[in-house]
């Protein structure tokens, strides 16, 4: 039975993997049926810019399934990482991730 | 329409004639990876596709319009579906052919119909039936 | 149409019949509609209550905070602390009109602050996530996938085609809006400005300066895009293309 935001169970997702500041790179899952985790972003490395809110993963939340809450981030990434012909150095995109979806960067 | 409008209009429909490869074959016994996973991609994720500079505008909203956003939400509200279930429907269960050629809310409301009938709220020959009767309706005036 | 005259009729033309056209969603959402009502999913009053919130937001009350952050420093800091509860002293309250925000909309702002050497610009890649409650509902411009596709790989590009060049020293930064969050740019407040009053202030921060396709400038006080008409508009004032440009609310 979907549930409204007032019934929503206050539970706690537990401590954040991650800190602001942290090299993440984002997860290549198979993507199949539903997914918000763009495919622009799956396998590159940016950069933890800010903690947003715990709250279950769209992917389970779509098909009204009671997951595990997650910290959500927001993650910024090089324009120059991410598309090979971009031309200007300083610009960047940001976007926002559940927990599972990163894993941390090796440098 | 001015005469630099037509020939731009023209230009238009002549860059939108593609060529297509027919095979008289039409059903697959396999298929390349690749190709197994353009038509599995998810259709609403679209960031980093090619497309052309078009004149972007503002559009006035349908009264219709409003009655499909609100009645997509008021059924959120009461706890029927989620947004992102909502999403997962109109941008992505209806597949990628409807996902480009149905207008925004049009899909919205599909998708609401299509999730009262998965969720046994409402049957499809109720559904069927009402919009025959609403169509008739329509039509005496 | 018939021209033909028959003995009696005064040499008048009967009326052509006027036939009501209505589409194939609008049938769809009356079925829906009525069966909800019908079977008890929700009530006539419920879409009633709904439409009446929808119809009052739009973006002056997005204006009215970019005003007031740049006049008041103390509420710029709290609007970058907590900008759901800033948003409160400025008349907006994400909780409505449910009492736990809207189901598409949810209760989470985030104001991206721009500064001379960072400029914002919004999209939602995967849908049209925006943040209605202080903007309003987005532009249809904003729905495309065509915007959706281009602006987070040729940003640049598609400012320039709104009329807005910046300088390779300047870092565009591109929000994608893929989940929970709802995101407004903060502008930079611009020059020839000094002792405005807000009021004044909030007539050059238009929506499209809100989204990040537009700077605010003196003298720019509407976001002006061709208008595609509609064949049975709304009824109510929110949710022309006008009324987007409005700063009278």
């Amino acid at each position: 039975m979907p549930r409204n935001k007032a019934e929503k169970p206050r539970r706690t997702a537990g401590k954040a993997r991650f800190n602001v500041g942290d090299r993440v790179r984002v997860k290549d899952l198979p993507n199949l049926f539903y997914s918000r985790t763009q495919m622009y972003v799956r396998g590159i490395v940016g950069t933890i810019a800010a903690y947003t809110y715990q709250d279950v993963i769209p992917e389970d939340e779509a098909f009204n399934r009671d997951g595990r809450l997650e910290q959500y981030y927001i993650v910024r990434f090089r324009q120059k990482d991410l598309w090979p012909e971009y031309p200007f150095d300083n610009d960047t995109v940001q976007t926002e991730s559940p927990e599972r979806w990163l894993e941390p960067a090796d440098n | 329409m001015s005469a630099r409008e037509q020939l731009r209009k023209q230009q238009e429909l002549i860059g939108s004639l593609q060529p297509a490869i027919h095979l008289p074959q039409n059903w697959n016994y396999e298929l390349e990876a690749p190709l197994y996973q353009a038509y599995v991609h998810p259709p609403h994720d679209v960031g980093g596709q090619f497309d052309v500079p078009v004149q972007y505008e503002e559009k006035e909203e349908e009264q219709w319009e409003l009655d499909t956003y609100v009645t997509c939400e008021v059924l959120g509200w009461k706890g029927l579906w989620n947004s992102e279930e909502r999403r997962r429907r109109a941008d992505n269960d209806l597949g990628y052919a409807l996902y480009l050629g149905i207008p925004y809310y049009g899909r919205w409301i599909l998708a609401a119909a299509r999730m009262l009938v998965d969720k046994n709220h409402i049957s499809l020959v109720e559904l069927v039936e009402k919009i025959a009767e609403v169509k008739a309706r329509h039509a005496k005036k | 149409m018939s021209h033909a005259h028959s003995p009696g009729d005064g040499g008048e033309h009967p009326a052509a019949p006027m036939v009501e056209e209505i589409t194939d969603f609008e049938v769809l959402e009356i079925a829906v509609r009525e069966l909800a009502i019908e079977h008890g999913l929700f009530s006539a009053d419920d879409h009633r209550r709904f439409t009446e919130w929808a119809e009052s937001i739009g973006p002056a009350a997005g204006s009215r905070l970019v005003a007031k952050a740049w006049t008041d420093p103390a509420f710029k800091a709290r609007v970058m602390e907590d900008a759901v509860k800033a948003c409160k002293e400025i008349g907006i309250d994400w909780a409505e009109p449910t009492g736990f925000g809207t189901p598409s909309d949810y209760m989470n702002l985030r104001v991206l602050e721009d500064t001379p050497t960072l400029h914002h610009v919004i999209v939602c890649t995967l849908c049209s996530c925006y943040p209605r409650p202080l903007l309003g509902m987005s532009p249809e411009w904003y729905r495309t996938t065509n915007y959706r596709r281009r602006l987070v790989r040729w940003p640049r590009q598609v400012l320039a085609e709104f009329g807005l060049i910046l300088p390779p020293e300047v870092e565009v930064r591109v929000e994608d809006s893929n989940q929970k969050c709802r995101f407004m740019v903060l502008p930079v407040r611009p020059e020839g400005t000094e002792n405005w009053s807000e009021e004044q202030l909030a007539q050059i921060v238009t929506r499209d300066c809100m989204i990040g396709v537009a700077l605010p400038r003196p003298g720019r006080t509407a976001d002006v895009h061709p208008v595609h008409k509609a064949r049975r508009p709304v009824q109510g004032p929110a949710h022309s293309p006008e009324a987007a440009n409005e700063h009278k609310k």
